[in-house]
């Protein structure tokens, strides 16, 4: 109890390494935790929709790329006799008069629900739903969303549905009695069936019909499958789920890799105070062991002070992290919504698996980092744990052996990352190894490093310039951690800096490649499922005879639901010339075109091969109106547009297997002397009533760019956090240092140094400790960066991307860490010029 | 009984500084009784703290054996040895070496909390101890609060609040004035006579050398027995 008081209070004495510590804690754990929080809300959300949306539903019958015909709902419950069976319309609204809200469009019919979704039409007493029936464009959503949105019944919303505009009047509000399905609905308007056919231009389809089908009722199934046309096929409900969820898997683990880099940097600063307060008291110890407390007391002693710290750093970060989640989810969902599937999170789901999460994390990287410090308290004997020499000694002594072993890590670490295998977190590991290997070099290199740059730095700032170089390497034990944190964060932005510009090079010249047409024309596919949405014939042949236009290539996006997932299938009607947009990885251009477009085979997109672990000359199965059946990969082609993987295939192949003449877009080829904009001016007039997406070349490579640079624009604002982690593990490792250097100051001080060259000196020999963290930083970002894009890029999302270096990148991560370090070291340095000398020289 | 509490038996110890060897003594052969107030005198560097680090365990001899009570200190494990320190021996240093986080009272309390002995009777001596020294009323003083010569008592009220079989004094009034160090030898003495522990004490100090029972001089790693100067106490 003694023992303890003292050491409590002695934190209370010292509130800068409490304050410090915890903030090192809580801003390690604030970054992992916002990004589990907005990770989990995002799939949270979705989850909760798909499975709120299917209900009770088992199964689903699905259908062909143009949904299900109407006729099969009828024959299944007329013919086949199957009365649980409920047939859905889906789809997506924006709503123009709400900023950022998306709501998914559910069209049901109420007397076929009471199995499947009992909160709409429980006992029938739902307020509005025979209006629902009985007239059109009429809807319901949940009274905690009207709530939300400041309307009741009877007011109108108004939807945007792909470019059109709708509106729809709210009849009634649905009372969800759990709070599960009220949030599944927070973002959901229920329609009839005939509404969400009228608003999504589905007549006559259904997106779905959903079953209950019980487990071992094979009788059941066989008598759905009878009356089945050959494009449709039953799944198990929680298919959907799972596939999308796999679909953004990559995107979140890389997310939680990075912000796992922000609490490894945390850890250093943890590190860097527990030693700083340990060496500090090394008489305080010292008289303790010579009193008889055991080298077990002192080890729990400090470990309890640093699990204290990182319990309340752990307490602070998880209620940052829930601040900054909230910033956080909507980034995280707008890169979902854009290149994955339409998700909408009305707010941060706070999971007690998060926290829980957080609090494993933060204690257990405070422990880790607290390790060393408490066995170097007790480790040493009780004579010389009273000498703060021998410490630093014995760090110069070790530091070349320790760089020895840290490149045996290194090469362990480069080792793990050739094993070859799919796994992310193998992947991950490995580059935390290589990043540990580094860090174990730092402590020799600065040395190395100091003993080069002494007479440099005598030459040029003289006897301070010496002081300085020497200073650095006489508080090694100090000066090495802070320099290799701030090394480790600034190599993170250094690798992950030059994977993005490595990725974004490579994305430009696909683009640059694959854009070769004028304009683009789609068919508002936004939101409505990218099977759905079509262009007019008569439109399409109408812009083929413009005088402008030299000549049109068509394609067509279509979604496979199926047994084995999610399939997307691109159908492109290209000539010879035209083929060469797919810029293959493998195979002769010219063979492989013949094999496309006369032989029937596919060409898969890089992605894709590697998530199926398909290669060329294999045969893949996709299921056709008639039936599954077996098409030969062709081609491998790069495709960046798409991380999920795609499968094309000629129009004539298609259309001979499909029977879908529909077209979701149109490449227009201009007359060379053509002017886009008077021809776009005219396309939409051409479009008529029809509200269509018109971009030029430039146009659409722009968007394709935001789009691109949106992605990464959670990844720069961890870089961010990671670097201010470090930022506060260097002003913590220099405030330590001016603590425990007063005295030598004070002594140049009476030897007549002003205290402007104090300020001199200590902004040196942090300027010198920045100018190492940059130049170890380099390696070890580049490093970092191939294994980003060797290893880790290719094991999350199958792409091949080129290494560029941009020096601009390697300079800015310089610069970064000098000013990192000199910002840091301002007040520490302002504070040896202001120490009073008498009583700094008077202590012992 | 065993008339002698501290036997050095051929203590060797040599520290090691780069290539070069330092002895600091060879072969040392010494016996401390009972109840005595031993004296080591020496010039610094001379090997007194290294002696009394090596017979409180807190250091190891190259070799050679150290038995205290009976016990071999070279036979026990570092714990062993370090348990063995808290519960028979008691330390006065030169600085004191006060817990300046922990009051007064909680630095007296502080080695019996660690014997486990933490009891009333305990508490009672410690009071007892601390009117001994003087300083009852500063129970919840801080020691930064403390003059040199008050903490110096404090410390050796420290050293012997749990009865040890021996008190180390490393230079106790190196530190301290001439008439407060006077003060503080008095008090060790005296609180030895009452006690009966008995006391090794390192010291430069002739006034230290006048209230010891016996006095050995370290000279060229060796020990040799002096006699007292013929001066009168004061």
């Amino acid at each position: 109890m003694i023992l303890r008081r003292a050491s409590l209070r002695y934190l209370s004495r010292h509130p800068w390494v409490v304050v410090l510590s915890v903030l090192g804690v809580a801003l390690g754990v604030a970054v992992v935790v916002a990004i589990d929080l907005a990770n989990e809300s995002a799939v949270r959300a979705f989850t909760l929709s798909v499975e709120t949306l299917s209900g009770q539903a088992t199964h689903q019958i699905v259908g062909g790329p143009r949904g299900l015909s109407e006729v099969t709902y009828r024959r299944l419950r007329i013919d086949a006799q199957v009365r649980t069976s409920a047939p859905v319309v889906e789809g997506h609204a924006r709503l123009p008069d709400f900023v950022g809200q998306t709501f998914t469009l559910l069209g049901i019919d109420p007397f076929a629900e009471a199995k499947f979704r009992p909160y709409v039409s429980s006992g029938r007493d739902t307020p509005g739903l025979t209006q629902l029936l009985s007239e059109p464009a009429t809807g319901l959503i949940t009274r905690s969303t009207a709530n939300r949105l400041g309307i009741n019944a009877g007011d109108t919303l108004k939807l945007r549905i792909g470019t059109a505009y709708h509106t729809l009047s709210i009849v009634g509000l649905i009372e969800p009695t759990d709070s599960v399905t009220q949030q599944g609905l927070a973002s959901v308007i229920v329609t009839d069936i005939a509404t969400a056919q009228e608003l999504l231009g589905m007549q006559g389809r259904l997106s779905w019909i959903d079953l209950i089908v019980p487990d071992d009722d094979s009788e059941l199934t066989q008598r759905i499958q009878r009356i089945l046309p050959k494009d449709a096929t039953i799944i198990r409900s929680e298919n959907r789920s799972h596939a999308l969820n796999q679909m953004t898997r990559g995107f979140r683990v890389n997310l939680t890799a990075l912000s796992l880099l922000a609490l490894l940097v945390g850890m250093f600063l943890i590190y860097n105070i527990m030693t700083f307060s340990v060496i500090q008291r090394r008489e305080l110890v010292g008289t303790l062991r010579a009193l008889g407390v055991t080298r077990r007391q002192i080890f729990s002693q400090v470990i309890i002070e640093a699990m204290l710290i990182g319990g309340i750093g752990t307490v602070c970060g998880i209620a940052l992290g829930i601040a900054l989640g909230s910033g956080l989810v909507e980034r995280v969902v707008r890169t979902i919504n854009d290149l994955y599937f339409v998700v909408s999170v009305s707010e941060l789901t706070v999971s007690p698996l998060s926290l829980l999460k957080g609090v494993a994390v933060g204690m257990g990287a405070t422990l880790l980092a607290a390790l060393a410090p408490a066995w170097e308290a007790t480790g040493a004997p009780v004579s010389t744990v009273l000498q703060r020499s021998a410490v630093e000694s014995r760090a110069t002594r070790r530091a070349p052996r320790v760089a020895l072993a840290g490149f045996a890590v290194v090469v362990l670490g480069i080792g793990l990352l050739a094993i070859p295998s799919r796994s992310l977190v193998l992947g991950f590991s490995a580059l935390f190894v290589l990043v540990a290997g580094f860090v174990l070099v730092v402590p020799a290199a600065t040395v190395w490093l100091m003993r080069g740059l002494k007479p440099v730095m005598g030459t040029l700032f003289g006897l301070l310039g010496r002081l300085a170089t020497r200073g650095v390497v006489a508080a090694l034990s100090r000066t090495s951690v802070a320099i290799a944190a701030l090394a480790v964060a600034i190599s993170a932005t250094v690798g992950v800096g030059i994977m993005i510009d490595s990725f974004r090079q490579s994305f430009l010249d696909w683009l640059t490649a694959s854009l070769r047409a004028d304009i683009y024309v789609a068919a508002p596919v936004a939101q409505t499922g990218p099977s759905a949405a079509t262009l007019d014939e008569d439109f399409i042949a109408r812009v083929s005879t413009l005088p402008q236009v030299a000549a049109i290539s068509t394609g067509r996006r279509v979604r496979l639901d199926g047994p084995r997932g999610v399939q997307q299938l691109l159908v492109s009607e290209v000539d010879r010339e035209q083929f060469r947009l797919y810029q293959l990885k493998h195979g002769d251009v010219e063979q492989v075109w013949q094999a496309f477009e006369n032989e029937g085979a596919v060409l898969v997109s890089e992605p894709y091969a590697y998530r199926h672990d398909v290669g060329l000359g294999d045969t893949i199965s996709l299921r056709t109106n008639q039936g599954e059946r077996p098409f030969t990969i062709a081609g491998i082609y790069y495709d960046y547009g798409s991380d999920e993987g795609r499968v094309s295939i000629s129009r004539n192949t298609y259309n001979r297997y499909w029977n879908d003449r529909k077209v979701t877009f149109i490449r227009i080829y201009t007359q060379p002397a053509a002017d886009i904009s008077a021809l776009m001016k005219q396309l939409r007039n051409v479009t008529g009533e029809h509200d269509l997406f018109i971009r030029s070349n430039q146009a659409l490579r722009e968007a394709s760019i935001q789009v691109f640079d949106r992605t990464f624009a959670i990844t720069n604002i961890l870089r961010l956090l990671a670097t201010i982690v470090a930022f506060v593990g260097v002003l913590s490792a220099l405030m330590a240092l001016q603590l425990e250097r007063a005295r030598e100051f004070a002594v140049l001080r009476a030897n007549g140094l002003t205290p402007r060259q104090v300020w001199q000196l200590a902004m040196t020999e942090t300027g010198l400790m920045g100018f190492c963290s940059g130049l170890f930083a380099l390696p070890l970002g580049i490093g970092t960066a191939l294994a980003l894009i060797l290893v880790i890029n290719r094991r999350s999302f199958g792409w091949t991307l080129q290494v560029s270096i941009d020096p601009s990148v390697l300079v800015f991560g310089l610069l970064l860490a000098m000013v990192a370090a000199l910002l840091a070291a301002l007040y520490p340095a302002f504070k040896m010029t202001r120490t009073s000398l008498a009583l700094a020289l008077r202590e012992k | 009984m065993d008339t002698s509490l501290v036997q050095l038996q051929r203590l060797t110890k040599i520290y090691q500084e780069g290539e070069q060897q330092r002895v600091v003594f060879r072969d040392m052969d010494a016996e401390i009784g009972r109840n005595e107030f031993l004296v080591l005198l020496g010039r610094s560097g001379s090997g007194k703290s290294t002696l009394l680090n090596i017979i409180s365990g807190i250091d190891l001899p190259t070799s050679g054996e150290v038995h205290i009570d009976g016990a071999s200190l070279g036979s026990l494990s570092e714990t062993a040895r370090t348990v063995f320190r808290r519960e028979h021996i008691g330390f006065v240093f030169q600085f004191f070496n006060l817990i300046p986080t922990l009051t007064v009272e909680e630095n007296l309390l502080l080695p019996l909390e660690l014997n486990g002995r933490l009891d009333a009777g305990a508490r009672i001596f410690a009071q007892e101890l601390l009117e001994e020294v003087g300083l009852a009323d500063r129970v919840a003083s801080f020691p930064d609060r403390l003059s040199g010569g008050e903490q110096q008592r404090i410390a050796i009220a420290r050293a012997l609040v749990h009865k040890p079989l021996l008190v180390l004094a490393d230079e106790p009034t190196g530190n301290l004035d001439a008439e407060t160090g006077q003060q503080v030898l008095e008090l060790l003495a005296r609180m030895h006579r009452a006690t009966g522990t008995t006391l090794i004490m390192a010291t430069h100090s002739r006034e230290a050398v006048n209230l010891a029972d016996r006095i050995l001089t370290f000279d060229g790693g060796r020990l040799y027995p002096s006699s007292k100067p013929h001066t009168n106490p004061r």
